[in-house]
């Protein structure tokens, strides 16, 4: 080992031994930060490797898929697609999904993948555990045939020729286990976890019949793909795409771009907070070393060698958290997949909860690699300041008795010129649009926002107790211990503004959060209350699980129409159809309905003009409402035209209004029903909503549609009635869901936070061992030492929740404003959640005290004359 | 005013321990000035520290006032600091961030009294020690006599019975130290203290009434009133 090494290992392990509380507070400070950040990386990267690798599994040997979209291709498109030279085979497939109906894990989702069995037993990376004889093979084309992956069967419970239920769109289906499917190679693949059954038995039952959701081809391995590709897009119809099977998976990823970056972002606060806890504990460590800095310069160490010393001795404490970190991070993680899975199939598309085979691939070890490196990196960034500030340590000063911090001044003033100027920055910074859909201003301006503040931060803490006059003021002896607590902290104005400014920080953080997050959720409780006015909303019984089921499951028939509109007391029926296709390379909703019928019922919450107005004009011109998310994303308004791609050909359509939505944020296109109707041939229905008369009894009208439809099903699963109040709290629930994680995020940079008051008081209280023992010797009591370090606690809480506040409303407006608008695209009404702040600010205030409280109880009890002694 | 009876102090110092103190029986008068001598550790400050309630006896018993110490808890301590006892250190023990006058009336303050009545003790206290023109100063930004003269005005400010004073010239020059013990002894004979000075000092152990020379954690002469002492 080089002998500098060993030096620094010696005096590491000798700072260690001397300080080890405060040695442990740093190491978890970091560990929490890099947790956080490893955590949600890991889980981002598990969601999406999962999403590719059924992709990518399912795809197997194919290099080209022909797709029509959610509403599906005709079968017979497949011969023209074999007439192509280079294309060596085109297999159809149906990818829908299923729910378990009874059993150990009822409710269950599998993805059913309809396949030509016989065609492509060999083909697919799959095997069957069943021999394939004659009759076995004609036993797998059976329609109630069906073949789960092992791992699936295994949870289910379920082997060879037993009985399962599935409850597929409205109806049931009783099939039976003809087989087990296993993986053909060792490496990861998600067969195991899927059902799979025949092309034909699928179409059957996912009402599918002469339709496919995709076709797979492969290629001649002698022509390029894209040639294929080009040749198939001229032959086929326009609204067909074409593209290769890994183009989908990179389509989700940038599709959940904006809401995976944000989460990412935040996941770095608890570093930027750990960052600041590491600055004060070298800093720390820095002002106890003087004269040991003084006499390593005395025996030869150069300057240069004295910063290294420290940023090693941070990089080492950075490590040690980062490891810890990372193995946190992970196996936090593995409950954030299944967290972020279903946000994401929330609001995007299916994803699966992955398999959480960090071992197996290998990337675990590459996931506490990176964690040790962030832990090392934000370290050494935050002792930097320390580490130079050591290294220009005068050596005679530092050797000479006194102390050598009090011929220092931290220039406050000049810091603090620093702020105000970074605010300003921080307001220019907030005027420019984004960056390739990347708020690349508004998070600068976050930054410099937090680094203004904290650049205040020693202002604050000199300031508020300067020229005060305590001699001689009545206010009884807890004012007079307040007045030596604030005159104490006041006197380290460098390392107390660290404190407060990583509890600003954490507390900025989390008020921004929290009013960005109470201001949407009003928004979006407005927009629901304005807009969801149907007072029942008949759905397929599968609905309330989002974009998880896939087309068929998210279906109704259209004769059920007639028949709700015959029930007693049911005033009017809309009947909406929700599919998604893609618009200028956007993932589109394209909702139809009948406008006329809306706009005398209900309304849309438009940017001009007025709905019902809006909404006939719009079904009288065959134009378009478009949502202000996908106005803002092609750059088009009211009065402009929009091209679409369509079954029957590219529609340009006139553009009528635009209206506030806030179901996706992947933008949505709103035409009559009729107009959909007639360009998309697809008379399937989402949802029938139902406008009740007004005096009739809700529960009543909701009996009779279950029992009309009942039999309209045909001994199927009867829909989903739905109450105007039960489908505004879903909505409100899935909200709640998607800012779930947020809030576990921020609660981590919150308790960093803590953990740098703790880290403050500690250092504090180690300092002034003497000036306690002093305080008992002349009469002071050990309850009052107590409240003299709680005081302290109190006074840097003051002050770190007070600019924490300041902090917290700017950084909603750039939130809100900045950030949120240029990532999604919303317009947010900001709201002051007065209660949720004050319980902020309680929180953050309870927090700092029981920080401050085990410094206190220890000072308290320090033996006196071992702090006389002190030097 | 102090009486001692048997009193020891053992430390352990990991398997070893040590007997700072054996067996010290002594008396102090109300009104006397009395001075400790004797070699580094022979038990000079643990006797004042006893006395002084900072460290509890390993037996024997202290008795202040007439009132027996040997069942007082931590907080009767205290109280008795706060009423009885003022103690001059050897490092000042200035609090850093206060300045004179609030040092000065920083005992006071702790028993809760802060009027008009406290500004003009600390004002009468800063003028008998000389310093009322340095009441603003922090203790940085004083001399190591005029941190301890603050320190003496201090200990008196709250008229304790009782002054402790631990090595007082210990930290500064012989010049500054002569002009600190006779402010002490004026000040104590004006108060009417009863004042225990631990010193190496001859200078210093001359303004005492007696001199009591410690060895090996036992009084072992008492000399009056410092003429013939020889420094050991």
């Amino acid at each position: 080992m080089p002998a500098f090494l060993r030096v620094l290992l010696l005096l590491l392990m000798s700072h260690v031994r001397q300080w080890p509380l405060r040695t442990v507070l740093t190491i978890v400070g970091v560990a929490l930060g890099v947790s956080a950040s490893v955590a949600v990386r890991t889980a981002n990267i598990d969601v999406l490797r999962s999403f590719e690798q059924a992709v990518m599994t399912v795809a197997g040997p194919t290099t080209l898929e022909v797709s029509g979209g959610e509403t599906g291709l005709d079968e017979q498109v497949i011969t023209r697609i074999r007439t192509i030279a280079g294309v060596t085979s085109a297999s159809p497939m149906i990818l829908q999904t299923a729910v378990r109906m009874k059993g150990g894990q009822a409710d269950q989702a599998v993805q059913v993948v309809g396949l030509d069995l016989l065609a492509e037993l060999n083909t697919r990376g799959f095997r069957l555990s069943q021999p394939t004889t004659e009759n076995q093979l004609l036993g797998m084309i059976q329609p109630r045939a069906v073949f789960l992956g092992a791992k699936l069967a295994a949870e289910w419970n379920l082997s060879v020729d037993d009985e399962l239920d599935l409850l597929i769109g409205t109806g049931r289906l009783t099939c039976r286990v003809a087989g087990i499917l296993h993986n053909e190679s060792d490496r990861t693949s998600s067969w195991e976890r899927m059902a799979v059954m025949d092309i034909a038995a699928a179409q059957i039952t996912f009402q599918m019949v002469g339709k496919v959701d995709r076709i797979d081809l492969v290629t001649d391995e002698n022509m390029a793909v894209e040639d294929v590709a080009q040749d198939l897009r001229i032959v086929l119809p326009p609204y067909l795409t074409v593209e290769r099977p890994a183009n989908r998976a990179r389509q989700v990823e940038q599709m959940v771009r904006a809401f995976r970056l944000n989460l990412t972002v935040l996941s770095w606060v608890g570093l930027l907070v750990g960052m600041f806890l590491i600055y004060n504990t070298m800093a720390f460590a820095v002002a106890q070393r003087r004269r040991e800095i003084g006499i390593y310069r005395a025996v030869g160490m150069t300057q240069s060698r004295v910063a290294v010393l420290f940023l090693m001795e941070a990089g080492l404490f950075g490590g040690l958290g980062g490891i810890v970190g990372s193995a946190a991070g992970v196996a936090l993680a593995q409950e954030l997949v299944t967290l972020l899975s279903r946000t994401i199939s929330d609001l995007y598309v299916p994803v699966g909860a992955g398999e959480g085979g960090l071992f197996r691939t290998g990337r675990f070890w590459s996931m506490m690699v990176e964690g040790i490196a962030i832990g090392c990196v934000v370290s050494m960034i935050g002792a930097v300041g320390p580490s130079v500030d050591a290294s220009r340590t005068a050596t005679v000063r530092a050797l000479a008795p006194g102390d050598y911090e009090a011929s220092r001044q931290l220039r406050t003033g000049m810091l603090a010129g620093m702020g105000v100027s970074l605010l300003v920055i921080t307001g220019i910074l907030s005027l420019p649009g984004p960056i390739g859909e990347v708020p690349v201003s508004g998070y600068t301006a976050t930054l410099s926002l937090l680094a203004g503040l904290a650049c205040l931060a020693p202002i604050c803490v000199t300031g508020w107790s300067r020229r005060r006059r305590y001699v001689g003021r009545d206010g009884g002896v807890q004012g007079v211990m307040r007045g030596i607590a604030v005159e104490h902290a006041s006197r380290s104005p460098g390392r107390n503004g660290v404190t407060v400014s990583a509890l600003m920080v954490g507390l900025a953080i989390m008020i921004g959060v929290l009013v960005m997050v109470r201001s949407f959720r009003h928004t979006v409780e407005l927009w629901v209350t304005d807009t969801v006015l149907a007072d029942l909303v008949v759905a397929p019984s599968m609905w309330l699980r989002g974009t998880e089921i896939g087309g068929a499951g998210r279906s109704l028939p259209p004769t059920w129409l007639k028949v709700l509109s015959s029930i007693p007391d049911v005033a009017a029926v809309d009947s909406y159809r929700d599919v998604r296709i893609e618009v200028n390379g956007q993932r589109v909703a394209v909702v139809s309905r009948d406008l006329r019928l809306h706009a005398q019922w209900s309304r849309y919450l438009v940017r001009q003009g007025d709905s019902s107005e809006q909404l006939r004009r719009a079904a009288e011109t065959r134009g378009l409402l478009v949502s202000e998310v996908l106005a803002n994303r092609l750059g088009v308004e009211e009065g402009s035209t929009l091209e679409v791609m369509t079954p029957s050909g590219s529609v340009k359509f006139p553009i009528v209004a635009v209206f506030y939505d806030y179901s996706t944020d992947g933008g949505k296109l709103l035409m009559d029903r009729a107009l959909y109707q007639s360009l998309w041939h697809d008379d399937l229905v989402t949802v029938f909503p139902v406008y009740v008369s007004p005096g009739s009894s809700l529960d009543r009208v909701r009996e009779m549609i279950t029992e009309q439809l009942s039999g309209a099903t045909g001994g199927g699963v009867p829909p989903l009635v739905i109450s105007n109040t039960e489908l505004r709290k879903e909505i409100l629930d899935i909200f709640d869901r998607t800012f779930l994680l947020t809030y576990v995020l921020e609660a981590i940079a919150v308790v960093i936070a803590m953990l740098g008051i703790v880290n403050t008081l500690v250092t504090s209280v180690l300092e002034r061992r003497r000036e306690f023992a002093t305080l008992r010797a002349i009469g002071g009591s050990a309850e009052q030492i107590r409240q003299l370090v709680l005081w302290e606690a109190a006074y840097l809480g003051v002050i770190g929740i007070t600019l924490g506040l300041i902090g917290g409303g700017l950084l909603s407006l750039l939130l809100i404003k900045v950030i949120n608008k240029q990532s999604f695209g919303w317009t947010i009404q900001m709201i002051i959640p007065i209660g949720a702040l004050i319980q902020a600010v309680v929180l953050a205030a309870i927090a700092t005290l029981v920080a401050g409280y085990f410094p206190a109880r220890w000072a308290a009890r320090q033996p006196i004359i071992d702090g006389l002694r002190e030097e | 005013m102090v009486i001692l009876r048997q009193l020891s102090k053992v430390y352990s110092r990991g398997e070893a321990k040590v007997a700072a103190l054996r067996d010290v029986n002594l008396e102090v008068k109300p009104g006397e000035f009395c001075a400790f001598v004797g070699p580094s550790g022979c038990g000079k400050s643990t006797l004042l520290n006893l006395v002084a309630g900072l460290d509890l006896p390993t037996s024997g018993e202290i008795v202040l006032d007439g009132r027996s110490t040997g069942n007082l808890t931590g907080y009767e301590w205290t109280k008795i600091r706060r009423e009885t006892i003022g103690i001059v250190f050897q490092a000042f023990h200035l609090v850093h961030g206060l300045t004179a006058e609030e040092n000065i009336a920083l005992p006071l303050m702790l028993r809760g009294e802060n009027g008009r009545g406290t500004a003009q003790r600390v004002e009468d206290m800063l003028d008998r020690v000389g310093m009322s023109h340095r009441r603003k100063h922090r203790p940085a930004e004083l001399s190591g006599g005029e941190q301890q003269r603050i320190a003496i005005a201090r200990a008196l400010a709250h008229g304790p019975r009782l002054l402790l004073a631990d090595e007082p010239t210990g930290n500064i020059d012989s010049h500054q130290g002569a002009g600190i013990m006779s402010l002490i002894r004026e000040l104590a004979i004006s108060g009417g203290q009863t004042v225990l000075l631990v010193t190496h000092s001859v200078a210093a152990a001359q303004t005492a009434d007696y001199v009591w020379t410690m060895r090996d954690g036992q009084l072992v002469s008492r000399t009056e009133r410092m003429t013939e002492l020889v420094t050991p």
